[in-house]
């Protein structure tokens, strides 16, 4: 009887759970099937951007009709993407006085109100993925990652920027002043006319450099390294002199840094191995991985790495420790680091907690690293493969999208030089100070003042890197950019930075399909060839080089490759070189 | 809504039923909190399977997606083709199996060892010292490991390299990584498995031991005529459940533990489903690999279960 009784109810709860899970499909079927039908203006609107031209002649006339001096009648309602960096002491990226500023005046410009959503920036790229598929994506999101918006689109996640580019044109000079045909229609398909993104404008292209201990260079009497050998000397004579250089601490010298991430943090040396005659066709068929695999020096870099690695020059544990891990910036801040190669201003963010800042502190006022620029290619120069004005973040509305020209109405007032320009140095005497040459110098900030990420980039997303109100005032300025840091060292690293730089070409040959889906992937692969082959035995180098390569090769490498290769023939021809 | 659906069928019931249910229907509305957990968390979610079989989009609904090619199957052809499901399938199943051979019997030697020791508050002692690592997270035992393991600068291989030996690559190395995984599992484990051992040890008869005793049986005859048949049911319904999880595997452990150098033999399928399916954007594949993984699953129980019952045993259901 008992068991009968628990049959039956069991029977009764598979029905109501069938019967729920119907209901539950039929439910969320609702929403969904609601959002495109619905909002039948957002439709209208996303197929005008579609169609292209023909449509959007209507839709333009609906547009500049509902503004009234720029303002909406109806106040608008948009959310944005913000990183949030999770810095010590930071203040909170949704809520502070630059969030206020911009709150006010997108209310007060456009009669909009603006709402910031954070996403954590070290894993961006799966928080969005899951907004995205929740549907609760902001209307404005930024990424690094022009492969991921790709997936998005080709599942019709995205919207079509074209139609609202030229549409609103008239009601948004900031941003095309600012921006240009560049970089507006960078991603524009050659094929369909798709605008998925517009590339945000890096101010500064300076890519990479790499940094060494001035005092350790003073107390061996050597001069800045010039070349590779002198370079990989210097290394043997940090590691020689250990003793007298750390102390007690010898047994934790690090003469040369690189973390798991080696194609960025070895970038100079990668790049200096490649041909300096290479043809755009060449670096371009090789050019999806941006740290360079298959371009045709790394081998012999990694060669070169792999070398000193197994000399004891480099840190064993660099590969156990993942993004965003602090361990080997703690060793820079203690002084246990000799030379390292990074973004090319890296000792110096972050104001009192910069790499250099903690170095005066911890080790003495002589401590610090400057830029040197060691690895000469085969002609003797010091070629740096820098960025374009583009190629940086890109920002892209989702399709949950509904309010296109409040959005673009934003990131038009984002791209006002005025409003850039107060972002990025806030207040005179809280944030910034104005020395008498009038160049302004950021110095420390603290409480809601403090800025999450160095010139509010997280917030100007039309903007990487110091852009003031007139160009004089930026250079003059530029150099005082970095709170507690001396400016000539920031002078000099800028300088070399931009040494012998070749800025990034626009290869526009349409959709590459094998590069959809596969970027995460591959990347990850990339990461294990580097790895692996740096802590090779020198004998099994070319084994373990070849072995994992055939890996990163099959999983797709090679097929991007290939496709690369043939959309530049069909559009290019014979041309080795870009017209 | 499962109660007002549970209570209708019985109302054509006899009436023993009606009041059998009016007398305990207490126990039933307690009852039906579980199966609501159950409904909304394990049963629902699953109308998300078709995913698998479907062309994934992020706007459409699940019911609205077109099927895949290869009339839907496309993404298990896909995924068998691909290198990297190939590796963590064999990876998953190597880790798994040294996990049982070393891992299983370690709570069961830990829990017999435990019972012969007669001063109690050093077995209490014991006992709560070998708990305690159950419940650090893997993300923080990693860190101890690292702290311990690294090659360089981790304690051990300080003291391997003061004694005048040479560092032991215990995390990057692939043959070292493997035993230094089942080892560190082990050791987070064995304390808090054994607790289901020593109940069912404490459940055995104690005449048993001393008409033993009686015979002459020393403490190992003891333990393997009396102790072991008395937990063997615990052992077989645990071997069971271990079983079933043959091909499953938590995501935490590996994904903590992997590192660039060492991906060859500690990616997983929770690891690579992971990457590949919500770094990668691959839905549809990643499901596809969940669903046989679950479906191989369900096969081992089902067949340890039916081995279990032939045996004599009495199975888990």
């Amino acid at each position: 009887m008992k068991k009968k009784l628990i049959a039956i109810l069991l029977a009764g709860a598979m029905v109501a759970l069938t019967a729920c899970g119907g209901g539950n499909a039929d439910s969320s079927s609702t929403p969904s099937t609601d959002t495109p039908a619905s909002d039948s203006q957002a439709t209208a609107a996303d197929d005008a951007g579609n169609a292209g031209d023909a449509a959007g002649a209507g839709e333009e006339a609906a547009a500049t009709g509902e503004l009234v001096d720029g303002k909406f009648a109806e106040t608008r309602h948009i959310t944005v993407e913000v990183y949030d960096r999770g810095n010590d002491g930071g203040s909170d990226p949704t809520n502070n006085m630059y969030t206020e500023f911009i709150k006010k005046g997108m209310l007060e410009d456009h009669n909009v109100e603006v709402e910031f959503v954070k996403v954590p920036r070290w894993t961006e790229v799966e928080e969005v993925n899951n907004l995205l598929a929740a549907g609760t994506a902001p209307d404005i999101c930024v990424t690094y990652s022009y492969p991921t918006i790709l997936t998005y689109a080709e599942m019709g996640g995205v919207l079509d920027l074209s139609g609202y580019v030229e549409d609103y044109k008239a009601d948004l000079p900031n941003l095309w002043d600012w921006l240009g045909e560049t970089n507006m229609y960078w991603d524009k398909d050659p094929v369909n006319g798709t605008l998925w993104a517009i590339e945000g404008k890096l101010a500064v292209n300076n890519r990479i450099n790499t940094f060494v201990r001035k005092d350790w260079l003073d107390a061996l009497g050597m001069a800045a390294p010039t070349t590779t050998e002198e370079f990989e000397a210097m290394l043997i004579a940090f590691e020689e002199n250990k003793d007298t250089l750390l102390g007690a601490d010898a047994d934790k010298m690090i003469p040369y840094s690189v973390s798991y991430d080696v194609g960025w943090r070895a970038a100079t040396l990668i790049e200096s191995f490649i041909d300096p005659d290479i043809t755009d066709r060449e670096y371009y068929v090789n050019g999806y991985d941006d740290r360079k695999l298959t371009q045709n020096g790394t081998k012999e870099a990694v060669r070169l790495l792999n070398k000193w690695y197994n000399q004891g020059l480099m840190w064993d544990n660099f590969a156990l420790y993942g993004s965003g891990d602090t361990t080997e910036d703690d060793m820079m801040k203690a002084g246990y680091v000799g030379a390292f190669t990074h973004n090319w201003d890296y000792p110096f963010r972050n104001g009192e907690d910069s790499i250099n800042a903690n170095l005066q502190r911890n080790v003495g006022e002589d401590a610090y690293f400057v830029a040197i620029d060691p690895f000469n290619d085969s002609k003797g120069t010091h070629t740096k493969y820098v960025s374009s004005t583009a190629g940086d973040r890109k920002i892209f509305f989702p399709h949950t999208n509904d309010e296109p020209l409040a959005c673009m109405l934003y990131l038009d007032w984002i791209s006002d030089p005025e409003h850039i320009q107060y972002l990025q140095i806030g207040d005179e005497g809280v944030t910034h100070n104005v020395l008498d040459s009038g160049a302004i110098q950021t110095v420390a900030a603290s409480g809601d003042a403090i800025m999450n990420s160095g010139m509010n980039i997280d917030y100007t997303i039309t903007c990487n890197g110091l852009h003031l109100a007139t160009e004089e005032l930026t250079k003059l300025s530029q150099a005082y950019n970095y709170a507690e840091i001396d400016p000539d060292v920031v002078s000099q690293a800028d300088v070399i930075a931009q040494t012998n730089a070749v800025p990034a070409k626009n290869v526009n040959v349409g959709t590459i399909e094998a590069e959809a889906n596969i970027g995460d992937t591959l990347s990850a692969k990339r990461d294990q060839v580097y790895d692996n082959a740096v802590i090779a035995s020198e004998a099994d180098f070319d084994s373990v080089w070849d072995s994992m390569m055939e890996d990163y090769l099959s999983s797709g490498g090679q097929a991007i490759m290939d496709e690369r290769a043939e959309k530049w023939d069909a559009v290019f021809g014979n041309s080795n070189m870009l017209p | 809504m499962a109660k007002a659906k549970t209570s209708k069928p019985v109302v054509e019931k006899k009436d023993s039923t009606r009041s059998y249910l009016k007398r305990y229907w207490q126990l039933y509305f307690l009852l039906s909190l579980p199966l609501l957990y159950l409904l909304i968390f394990k049963y629902i979610p699953m109308v998300y399977i078709q995913i698998a079989f479907k062309k994934y989009s992020i706007i459409q609904n699940v019911w609205q997606m077109p099927l895949a090619k290869n009339h839907g199957f496309e993404f298990f052809i896909k995924a068998f083709g691909n290198n990297d499901f190939r590796r963590a399938l064999r990876n998953t199943v190597v880790l798994n199996l040294l996990d049982l051979v070393i891992g299983f019997p370690a709570p069961i030697i830990f829990a017999l060892i435990l019972n012969e020791l007669c001063f109690k508050r050093f077995k209490k002692v014991v006992q709560t010292v070998a708990y305690m690592p159950h419940f650090l997270s893997w993300v923080i035992i990693y860190s101890l490991a690292l702290q311990l393991f690294a090659p360089g600068e981790g304690l051990v291989n300080m003291a391997i390299e003061r004694l005048g030996g040479s560092s032991i690559p215990f995390l990057n190395d692939a043959a070292h990584w493997i035993g230094t995984y089942i080892g560190v599992g082990v050791w987070q484990n064995f304390g808090w498995g054994s607790i289901v051992y020593l109940a069912a040890i404490a459940g055995i008869n104690s005449e048993l031991y001393e008409a033993a005793s009686v015979d002459g049986a020393g403490r190992f005859r003891k333990m393997w005529h009396i102790t072991l048949p008395g937990i063997k049911p615990t052992i077989v319904v645990l071997l069971i459940m271990n079983l079933g999880n043959i091909l499953g595997s938590n995501f935490d452990r590996p994904f903590a533990f992997q590192n660039n150098l060492v991906m060859n033999v500690a990616d997983v399928i929770s690891t690579y489903v992971y990457r590949t399916g919500i770094k990668g954007l691959q839905f549809s594949l990643t499901t596809a690999v969940g669903l046989f993984q679950s479906v191989v699953g369900v096969l081992f129980l089902l067949a340890a279960n039916w081995l279990s019952r032939k045996l004599g045993e009495r199975g888990i259901w």
